[in-house]
């Protein structure tokens, strides 16, 4: 894996929310070290294990359905890895159902944010929670 | 262990006559003679069985019964005791709670044994029931000692009638079979003599004979045998007649069961002559029938309400009712329909007896013929009732299982039937509430690609676009954005039929008037004037009932934006059963004539150009109020306001 700093890892299987994303952020000058991955597999390679990435990035924005390993599992690994379970996940999905939402608290997630549909909304929130968790927040390191 | 009886009785001798007979009969008796012992006695309690009289020198019986069934705990049984001078007493003492009412002069077996019907515990039944047989072959009687022990009866056993009786006497067995052909008495009379003896009256008696012929099973019977088997039918159907026979006299607690025909049996006299009754009262009474009185046939319909009897002898010529009279009332009356009713009159003449058996009389008897006549009449009345409630009691209890067991198969089918639908019910949910989460997720994603992509086209190429494209562009947007809102609201209303309600105590105006805030916060600029009146609480899912406030007032707002200013009201109107709340508008209202369709999804009363909507809202507010059991409904016409009222009910809704 290259190392050097990273800021945002986003984790997103779907294309069109990528790039909507990552060219919020961009607009907003936060996607200068942004990593994508496209399946749980491949954030928990990137996270985890001999060939994670250092240092870790400092923010990880993951979509909970997922191909191979989805979100839930994600965050579950994140959480019990100690050098990782620190590092604030805000999960970023299409999903209103209840029970996805306390369920996700339960891992331990910092944030769950249900992605608007009107892009405006979604622009956004996507800008609001870069600017809050990359600029305002601080994490032990 | 014994049990104990009070007897209340301000006659000396009588009290030493009742503690003598009961004493004799196994019972402990207490005696006393004023009702301030009586009083006493009770209280200090343990007493099974009260007899009293009703004239007593400190005040009245049937009134210090009255107290007695006012006491808490298990009523005790009592038996009222008094001179047959008023019928009047007899009905007020039954009325007032009496289990027996026994007339003076008494019969000392009738009174013993009532008291033992009255005061038997279920303790008391023997587990192994004793059987008495009396034969004089000692093979049969080994044969049957046999047969009985391995059947798990008790057997004693007796060769001589004389020695039988004097068995049945001091043994008490549960049933005796005898033999017709004995040495001495035979079998017949020693069945007799038992009928004869209060103490033996009520034995199940089966007569065991070599004899053939119809003649002599008549003769059996007639004797006052409860069964009769030849010799030659063999053991197995001696074990059979024996159990139906146990099984007949066996539960005597029991009303609907037709008791034993040697049981004790009733008898309702009326008569408006005194000499004539208190002769007949006699002669019945020694024959050991209890005998009730009545003067009149006005009183014996009175006392027939409050006490059950085995016959009624009734005289034709009485002044006010006649006997023909009071015959028809108690044939018009089912429930006294089937007891026998013998006609007695003064008149030999064939109208008279004619008229009698027209009005629904049994049987029919002149007062001139001499008494052995009316015994035997008498006892063939009751006879023949007997064998009539026996019958009836065999068909009920056919019919009766025959329909529970129908019930029963009945019961299994729909239990059957509700199981598959509900195994199904539940399948079904499973697959919608999996196809609502892919619409959750799977429909939203490429909508927000749409609308992301198109506003990334009119931020980054509009220089490009001119005015039709930006246009396009633009519609595109709202159609997005308008499905994107479907969605939304199609989820909210599978969601309320999907989960469980969770149900409690709902502040209903903090509902109204937190939906009033953000209501305003949406549209700053409106004007707008909401008016929350005081809102009952309801028992109800609060998350539900926000929705329901929510899409009301929301639609309320959309439909008088055109008004300045804008009026919208909730209030509330408590019922005894449902709260009743309404939301009220000034705006564009409707045409009552649509007014059904206002609550069905995607109906629709306006055109989209004129307001915006989905048209799932009310239609999840349907779904919501009737899910905790209350109505929708609406009024209002075209540019006249609207008004929407739902109710919900005070009781539980459903979970």
């Amino acid at each position: 894996m290259t190392s050097g700093i990273v800021d945002v890892l986003l984790v997103e299987d779907n294309p069109d929310d990528a790039e909507l994303t990552i060219r919020t952020l961009r607009k907003h000058h936060l996607a200068n070290a942004l990593h994508h991955v496209c399946d749980g597999e491949e954030a928990l390679r990137y996270l985890t294990g001999p060939e994670a990435h250092s240092p870790l990035p400092g923010l990880v924005i993951l979509d909970l359905k997922l191909p191979k390993v989805d979100g839930f599992d994600v965050l579950r690994a994140l959480r019990a890895d100690p050098r990782t379970k620190s590092i604030p996940v805000v999960v970023m999905t299409s999903s209103r159902e209840d029970k996805d939402l306390a369920k996700c608290y339960e891992l331990g997630t910092n944030s769950y944010v249900v992605k608007p549909i009107e892009f405006g909304e979604f622009a956004e929130a996507v800008a609001r929670l870069g600017l809050y968790w990359m600029l305002t927040n601080s994490v032990p390191r | 262990m014994k049990r104990r009886v009070l007897v209340v009785d301000d006659s000396l001798t009588i009290r030493g006559d009742l503690e003598e007979t009961l004493t004799g009969a196994g019972f402990e008796v207490t005696a006393v003679g004023t009702l301030a012992e009586a009083r006493r006695c009770l209280a200090i309690g343990g007493n099974d069985l009260v007899v009293l009289d009703v004239l007593l020198p400190d005040g009245d019986g049937v009134d210090f019964l009255g107290e007695i069934r006012a006491l808490p705990g298990a009523p005790v049984p009592v038996i009222l005791l008094s001179t047959e001078a008023e019928v009047k007493d007899r009905i007020r003492g039954l009325r007032t709670g009496a289990d027996d009412y026994v007339g003076k002069p008494y019969d000392r077996d009738w009174l013993v044994s009532r008291a033992r019907e009255l005061t038997r515990g279920p303790l008391e039944k023997t587990p192994s029931p004793l059987v008495l047989v009396i034969d004089d072959s000692p093979t049969v009687l080994e044969g049957l000692r046999a047969t009985l022990t391995e059947a798990g009866y008790e057997v004693t056993t007796a060769e001589t009638g004389e020695a039988g009786l004097r068995l049945a006497s001091d043994a008490r067995p549960t049933a005796v079979i005898v033999d017709s052909g004995l040495p001495g008495i035979d079998g017949a009379t020693v069945i007799r003599r038992m009928r004869q003896d209060a103490a033996l009256r009520r034995l199940p008696v089966m007569l065991l004979t070599a004899s053939e012929g119809q003649g002599f099973e008549v003769t059996a019977l007639d004797a006052g045998a409860d069964a009769y088997v030849r010799k030659e039918d063999g053991m197995p159907v001696v074990l059979a007649k024996l159990g139906a026979m146990l099984r007949a006299s066996g539960a005597p607690a029991d009303m609907s069961e037709p008791a034993s025909l040697g049981s004790p049996k009733r008898v309702l006299a009326v008569d408006d002559s005194e000499t004539y009754l208190q002769v007949l009262a006699e002669r019945l009474r020694s024959e050991g029938y209890e005998v009730a009185l009545a003067r009149s046939g006005a009183a014996a319909l009175e006392l027939l309400e409050v006490q059950p009897v085995d016959c009624v002898l009734l005289d034709m010529l009485m002044p006010e009712m006649s006997g023909t009279e009071a015959c028809r009332a108690i044939k018009k009356n089912p429930a006294w329909r089937d007891i026998p009713l013998i006609m007695l009159t003064a008149l030999d003449e064939r109208e008279a007896m004619i008229e009698g058996i027209n009005a629904g009389a049994d049987d029919y008897i002149t007062k001139t013929a001499d008494f052995e006549v009316l015994r035997a009449r008498l006892r063939a009345q009751l006879r023949r009732k007997q064998f009539e409630d026996e019958n009836r009691h065999i068909r009920e209890e056919l019919g009766r299982r025959e329909k529970e067991a129908a019930e029963e198969r009945a019961a299994r089918a729909l239990a059957e039937t509700r199981a598959a639908l509900m195994a199904e019910l539940e399948n079904k949910n499973q697959e919608l509430e999996a196809f609502s989460y892919s619409v959750s997720h799977d429909l939203r994603a490429p909508l927000r690609a749409i609308d992301g992509f198109c506003a990334a086209l009119q931020e980054d190429c509009s220089d490009r676009l001119d005015d039709a494209g930006k246009g396009y562009l633009a519609r595109v947007r709202k159609a997005a954005g308008r499905m994107g809102r479907l969605i939304d609201d199609l989820l909210a209303f599978s969601r309320v039929g999907r989960f469980g309600m969770c149900l409690s105590s709902v502040d209903m105006e903090g509902l109204a008037r937190a939906s009033v805030v953000e209501l305003r916060e949406q549209n700053p600029s409106s004007a707008l004037e909401f008016s929350v009146g005081s809102l009952q609480r309801v028992n109800g899912d609060s998350s539900l009932l926000t929705q329901v406030f929510q899409n009301l007032l929301a639609n309320a707002v959309k439909y008088s934006s055109g008004r300045s200013p804008a009026r919208i009201g909730v209030t509330c109107e408590d019922k005894p059963d449902e709260a009743v709340f309404s939301v009220r508008d000034n705006g564009v209202g409707f045409d009552p004539q649509y007014a059904h369709k206002l609550f069905g999804v995607f109906q629709r009363l306006h055109r989209s150009d004129e307001f915006e909507g989905t048209g799932v809202g009310l239609a999840l507010v349907k779904r919501i109020v009737e899910r905790h059991g209350g109505r929708v409904w609406a009024e209002g016409a075209p540019g006249d306001g609207a008004a929407f009222h739902f109710s919900i009910p005070k009781k539980a809704a459903h979970p």
